[in-house]
């Protein structure tokens, strides 16, 4: 008998044509078919790339500074997360947009919990392509000037970092235009007119505030690169990193924050005097790099380990961001100053990562006013002040158009 | 229910077992529910780029998956395990023969078994087959030939499982073995 033949008589009886489990068959199925299909042109894009289509972070925080200016704010360079010329502006965090209300939420075990999600986020797949591509959606809550709402001025953000040293980075933003953030507000918004333009007040470092107008028209595509800092960082981690440091980095939680820290000058992440203790520091960044950077999953997983050792930190289930996704997010909460000569604090804000705790991919990234104050004066506690939501994240080997 | 919904249900449904079955011949039952489902996922969201017959197009993306989702010694384990298992044999049928092929086939290196799995198990013609590994069908041929080569060397030659005195039950070494792998990866990632 050909051994083919035999070897064919001999497979074990599981490893037959037996029909699936039905419990499996309806997991299974519904877990595929809740994956977003990808169109032609998308498909194209990511061919030779073709990561996960599912979305995996947010961009970096953007300061009331930095939000005040948001619509002339670059793009590329306007995250947190993108190598900085220099000192960067001003602190921050955020809330959410849409709700404004607090919402009831579970705590967990925190540690439990990110050390599931570790797990989960070493699983998935690693690949690398010509660009790291990803578009981002951030919104950021202003009070209008005459009148008593509340509007979410929103922008999509869309980066291109090369693999390759040398070359430029790519950022496409577009303003989405501002809303009321609630019916209530949309309610005081059409008392006033339906204004297509909004003067918002921007609360300011020592003087009075800047005023600042927001449109409800969404606006035009607008296009910016530039060569690599230095030919090769392209993003920072408290200090500007190439493409080939954040591929490399430890994937031990223990070194990976050895590593981190050893940037760690006393400070925060938005300003070079603005106090911040080590651990809020580190969470920051640590965020920045679970959400913003092509990390491989180990190293992803390695940061979930590392927060789950840091005391500060909690976890709150069922988290809806503004996109509408729910997930769980890791927190921490830090007393802000508007400027480092202030005395006290102006306020209490809570920065959290809302991830899928499935896939440990990241959702957003928030600011939530815990005691309103300074940029977040007369928000409600539990308003999400900012957010960003990562729509898309992932490797392609088209170049942008 | 769409058109495309239909179409990937019924691909579901003819495949599934199959890529199941290769996964756990190739990396255990373990971790063969995760990669088939994510592998059933990529499926959908590229529906448009799944060929007909999908079979060979599926097992091709369970093996990337695999490749790049498990860790090879995760892998190893379970899959170690697996192939005990079969050489274990089902209680209720212990045909010796049958028991001689699949020790001969586990004792193959991993290149040898995966071939002859896709071929014999699969039901993959040459080319098909070919397509899954990322070789060309000529290639796969020959690595084919020496493939059944060596199996049937091996079952000329049966050696006797190393394990065999000390495996006693099947139940001793199914739960003492797997629950030291355990310890050691948790150790290993929790580092």
């Amino acid at each position: 008998m050909n051994p083919i033949d035999e070897l064919r008589a001999a497979r074990p009886a599981h490893l037959g044509d037996g029909p699936v489990d039905p419990r499996t068959r309806a997991a299974e199925l519904s877990h595929a078919m809740a994956q977003a299909r990808q169109t032609a042109p998308e498909r194209r894009a990511r061919r030779g790339g073709g990561r996960r289509v599912r979305p995996a972070w947010g961009f970096g925080l953007l300061g009331a500074a930095a939000a005040a200016t948001a619509v002339a704010v670059v793009v590329v360079t306007a995250g947190g997360t993108a190598p900085r010329p220099g000192p960067a502006q001003t602190v921050t965090s955020t809330l959410d947009a849409t709700t404004g209300t607090p919402k009831a939420t579970v705590e967990l075990n925190a540690r439990d919990v990110l050390l599931a999600a570790a797990h989960q986020a070493a699983r998935q797949p690693d690949r690398t392509g010509k660009w790291w591509r990803t578009v981002q959606v951030g919104r950021t809550l202003f009070h209008a000037k005459d009148g008593d709402y509340t509007v979410v001025e929103q922008q999509r953000t869309e980066s291109w970092t090369p693999s390759a040293t040398g070359g430029e980075q790519y950022g496409i933003t577009r303003s989405l235009g501002a809303r009321p953030a609630t019916p209530e507000d949309e309610e005081a918004w059409r008392a006033a007119g339906s204004p297509e333009k909004i003067p918002v007040a921007v609360p300011d470092k020592g003087g009075p505030g800047r005023e600042l107008t927001l449109s409800t028209r969404p606006g035009k595509e607008r296009i910016d690169h530039s060569p690599l800092v230095d030919g090769d960082k392209v993003f920072w981690l408290g200090r500007n990193v190439t493409m080939k440091d954040l591929r490399g980095l430890p994937d031990d939680p223990a070194e990976l924050k050895r590593l981190l820290l050893s940037s760690y000058g006393g400070h925060g992440t938005e300003s070079s005097s603005d106090p911040a203790s080590e651990e809020e520091w580190l969470f920051a960044v640590t965020i920045g790099m679970i959400t913003d950077m092509p990390v491989t999953p180990n190293v992803r997983a390695a940061a979930f380990r590392m927060l789950a050792e840091l005391d500060g930190v909690k976890v709150i289930d069922q988290v809806t961001d503004a996109e509408g996704r729910t997930g769980t997010a890791v927190a921490i909460e830090q007393a802000v100053k508007m400027k480092v000569t202030d005395e006290k604090p102006s306020g209490v804000l809570q920065t959290r990562l809302v991830f899928d705790k499935e896939t440990g991919q990241a959702l957003a990234r928030e600011t939530v006013v815990v005691e309103p104050g300074g940029f977040q004066a007369g928000f409600e506690p539990g308003t999400v002040w900012n957010s960003s939501a990562v729509i898309e994240a992932g490797w392609t080997d088209t170049d942008p158009s | 229910m769409t058109d495309d919904s239909r179409r990937f249900t019924g691909m579901y449904d003819e495949c599934r077992q199959r890529v199941w079955a290769y996964v756990v011949s190739r990396a255990g039952r373990q971790v063969a529910d995760e990669v088939v489902s994510e592998t059933f996922a990529i499926a959908w969201r590229r529906l448009d780029d799944v060929p007909e017959p999908a079979l060979p197009w599926l097992l091709g993306v369970a093996r990337n998956v695999l490749r790049d989702t498990i860790r090879a010694e995760v892998r190893r384990e379970a899959l170690s395990q697996e192939l005990r298992s079969w050489t274990e044999g089902d209680v209720a049928d212990q045909v010796t023969e049958r028991l001689g092929v699949l020790r001969a086939l586990a004792g193959l290196g991993e290149d040898d078994r995966e071939i002859l799995i896709l071929v014999a198990w699969q039901g993959l013609s040459p080319r098909d087959a070919a397509r899954v590994i990322g070789c060309s069908a000529a290639a796969f041929r020959v690595r084919l030939h020496r493939a059944r080569r060596r199996l049937k060397q091996a079952m000329d030659t049966p050696e006797t499982p190393e394990t065999a005195e000390t495996r006693g039950t099947a139940e001793t070494t199914g739960t003492a073995a797997p629950s030291r792998t355990r310890v050691r990866n948790l150790s290993e990632e929790w580092s």
